[in-house]
């Protein structure tokens, strides 16, 4: 049997990769997915820590440079 | 700063809250929104993690192109002063003149 046959298997895992008509269901908006909005908040909440500390970075260079500070 | 130079950092850095921040801030919220529009949920109470996420990429896409901006800005200015300081005879100063001078004469048809 060809290898690339044993990673067709419609299996849980496999759900993630490819939509098959015999596993696929609705999206259940009653039901969120935790980890996946979670990661968003998370990375929202960095994001904005990134920026808040790139622009005191930018602020102290700018006063340092400029003999203002 | 990955594509800007060291000497960029002489120049004052946009405020958090800048013309480039909003506009793609506003942008990203929007592209959430029609997410949310095309997949037939209700456009601002659904998938408020994917408004925040978007919105905030935005936000910091456009702070980054702010300070790019200014330093291409910066760049041109400081080239265009130096050409100014190079060849003097090419801006010569000229005399102001008063609006006395330059107004045609008034001649009312009444």
């Amino acid at each position: 049997m060809p290898f690339g046959r044993l990673l067709l298997r419609t299996s849980t895992v496999n759900k993630m990769f490819s939509r098959n008509s015999f596993i696929a269901s609705k999206p259940d908006p009653s039901k969120p997915n935790m980890l996946r909005a979670g990661l968003a908040f998370g990375s929202t909440a960095v994001l904005w820590a990134l920026l808040f500390k790139q622009h005191s970075t930018d602020v102290h260079e700018y006063k340092t440079r400029n003999g203002l500070e | 700063m990955g594509l800007l130079p060291d000497e960029a950092k002489v120049l004052p850095p946009p405020g958090i809250v800048n013309r480039n921040s909003v506009w793609f801030g506003l942008c990203g919220w929007a592209t959430a929104m029609l997410h949310n529009s095309l997949n037939r949920r209700p456009a601002l109470k659904a998938g408020v993690h994917r408004q925040a996420l978007f919105t905030t990429v935005g936000w910091f896409i456009g702070y980054h192109l702010t300070k790019y901006e200014n330093y291409k800005y910066a760049t041109l200015d400081r080239d265009m002063n130096e050409y100014m300081r190079l060849h003097p005879e090419q801006f010569p100063e000229k005399e102001p003149k008063t609006f006395a001078e330059i107004v045609e004469p008034f001649h009312p048809i009444r």
